[in-house]
């Protein structure tokens, strides 16, 4: 679907070849028996690693999301095709506090903390699944990362901004003491600033908690900025992959996502042109 | 003088069995977001089957007390994991449904498995009259207030303090990303039930031995529903409470106007607070943030 001046990726060998801590491996989603989410998706994300998935509405990336949590039966969801795997081993049919304790966890889009608890409350639901000992531990570990939670450790948490309610999101999924952490659109109806502080916590669960991460994004320049390696969703198939450099280089990536005007662009190109740029933001 | 302090206790005895019955309304509703309308019928079948081992297995109070528990918690789990685990997911409308559903058909289960005659559990206690004063109180009075108020602490401090208290709130306010969270719903669903059916086992018991046991027991539900309302769906120890000012206003009512009133009194109560707190008195109101 995308017209390139560079070689074609799609004309790469298939993404199999990376190997990944996670691997999404030819799926295809259903929902309802009826509405196909994901057609065949093939996606890796290798441990240590930020890898960014990115794609407009509808695209299909909470729903490859949900199916790794194992929720996608709370919306009539399906597995129809393919698997999915965690460190070798297929976890495609585990239950959703199963796959916690293996390590997958993921901050769900519009953080979702709990309102009514308060934020210490909202941490010991992270560590649910973990031992008082070591809900103690990782709660010092969170406080450390986010010292703004632990000066208002006692407030309900739906009194928090929307900043603040990200962060405490971040915080709670770090309670299960992930080791893949997915995090769907954190930088969702934030302000630049407030963002700004989002992905340098990002690069430094990375960094310095060596967590492998799984980064969902509308927002493709944040995104690229800081991931290792990025898959481009449109209606349920991956168009593009590769590194960030090679995906910002290309043309429709610049203007689609990234904002870049392309000039000089005429006649029947342009209305083909056009056209696709319709479909990618639709 | 006396009149008013009697009236006041026997109000806060019966307030106490509604508060009780109110409490296991709210206990559902706080972690699953339904109201169980057959609240009443299981309230009413674990009153029979305490009345069921009195008569055939010992009148001793603690076994019959003991019994009537776990009957209570065997019929929540097993009313939890028939029928309502498969509903879970599915409207709160067709869910609340198939609890009415549920209530008629234990309602009727008692005249197949009893009869439709009174009885009285008698377990030789409850009946002596305490004087202090000149105000005479029944042991059983003392005993159903003095459970109403340790139970109304313990739950506080469950919900306040353990981690499946807490996981139970969570669950409610957002059960999909307390499975997220490795928090297991229906768990959570399954020990409410079992609880909030232990609760109202409790109440129903103690009603049968200060009043009688007949197939029109069910009714206490409906009269405890408005204490939970009045004190706020959502919360547990308000629905103790406004139980127990149900009671008493009934029975002053009852006493000083008329006892026409009696049926009354506790509805216009619930009108009124409702119309200035519509989330009930100890109700929390939605927090909206976006």
């Amino acid at each position: 679907m995308i017209a390139s001046s560079q070689p074609h990726p799609s004309s790469d060998p298939p993404t199999s070849a990376r190997e990944g801590m996670l691997e999404f491996r030819n799926v295809r989603i259903v929902y309802d028996n009826a509405i196909e989410a994901i057609r065949d998706v093939s996606i890796a994300v290798p441990a240590g690693g930020i890898v960014g998935l990115l794609g407009s509405n509808g695209a299909g990336k909470s729903t490859l999301l949900k199916a790794m949590s194992g929720i996608l039966y709370t919306e009539e969801g399906r597995l129809e095709n393919g698997s999915i795997s965690f460190r070798g081993a297929s976890v495609d049919s585990l239950a959703p506090d199963e796959l916690v304790r293996r390590g997958i966890v993921q901050v769900p889009e519009g953080r979702r903390v709990f309102p009514a608890l308060t934020i210490d409350e909202n941490l010991q639901m992270g560590g649910y699944t973990r031992s008082a000992a070591e809900i103690r531990e990782q709660r010092e570990k969170v406080f450390g990362l986010f010292p703004r939670l632990y000066e208002r450790r006692d407030q309900i948490a739906g009194y928090m901004s929307g900043g603040e309610q990200q962060m405490l999101a971040i915080g709670r999924a770090l309670m299960t003491r992930p080791m893949l952490l997915a995090l769907d659109e954190p930088s969702l109806g934030l302000a630049p600033l407030i963002i700004d502080r989002i992905y340098e916590v990002i690069a430094k669960l990375r960094d310095e908690l060596k967590l492998t991460v799984l980064l969902v994004e509308q927002n493709a320049q944040r995104a690229l900025d800081i991931c290792d390696y990025a898959y481009i969703l449109e209606t349920g198939r991956v168009v593009l992959d590769g590194p960030p450099c090679k995906l910002s280089a290309n043309q429709d990536v610049q203007e689609f996502y990234l904002g870049m005007s392309g000039s000089g662009r005429k006649s029947m190109r342009e209305v083909k042109h056009y056209k696709r740029r319709k479909r990618w933001l639709s | 003088m006396q009149y008013l302090i009697q009236l006041l206790i026997s109000g806060l005895a019966v307030g106490a069995i509604y508060g009780l019955i109110a409490m296991a309304f709210a206990v559902i509703y706080k972690s699953t977001g339904l109201v169980n309308f057959a609240q009443g019928e299981m309230t009413m079948i674990v009153a029979y089957v305490a009345w069921t081992i009195s008569t055939t297995i010992s009148g001793n109070v603690f076994v019959v007390a003991f019994g009537a528990i776990v009957a209570a918690v065997l019929l929540g789990l097993v009313i939890e994991r028939v029928v309502m685990r498969p509903m879970l997911g599915e409207p709160v409308f067709s869910t609340v449904m198939v609890t009415i559903g549920l209530a008629v058909i234990l309602r009727s289960s008692i005249n197949f498995i009893w009869d439709a005659y009174p009885h009285a559990l008698d377990l030789g206690v409850g009946r002596h009259v305490v004087r202090i004063g000149s105000i005479g109180v029944r042991t059983g009075q003392i005993a159903v207030i003095t459970t109403l108020l340790l139970l109304i602490a313990g739950i506080w401090a469950f919900f306040r303090y353990s981690k499946f208290g807490i996981a139970m709130r969570a669950v409610a306010a957002d059960d999909r990303t307390a499975l997220l969270m490795g928090i297991s719903a229906p768990r959570v669903h399954g020990f409410a039930w079992a609880a909030s059916s232990a609760i109202a086992g409790i109440a129903g018991v103690f009603f049968a031995m200060s009043y009688d046991l007949s197939p029109a027991m069910f009714q206490l539900g409906l009269k405890a529903f408005p204490a939970t309302i009045l004190g706020g769906l959502d919360a547990v120890l308000g629905s103790g409470l406004g139980g127990l000012l149900i009671g008493v206003t009934e029975n002053l009512a009852g006493g000083y106007v008329s006892s026409g009133m009696k049926e009354v009194a506790g509805f216009l109560m619930i009108i009124i607070v409702l119309m200035i707190r519509p989330f009930g008195i100890f109700g929390e109101r939605d927090i909206e943030r976006v």
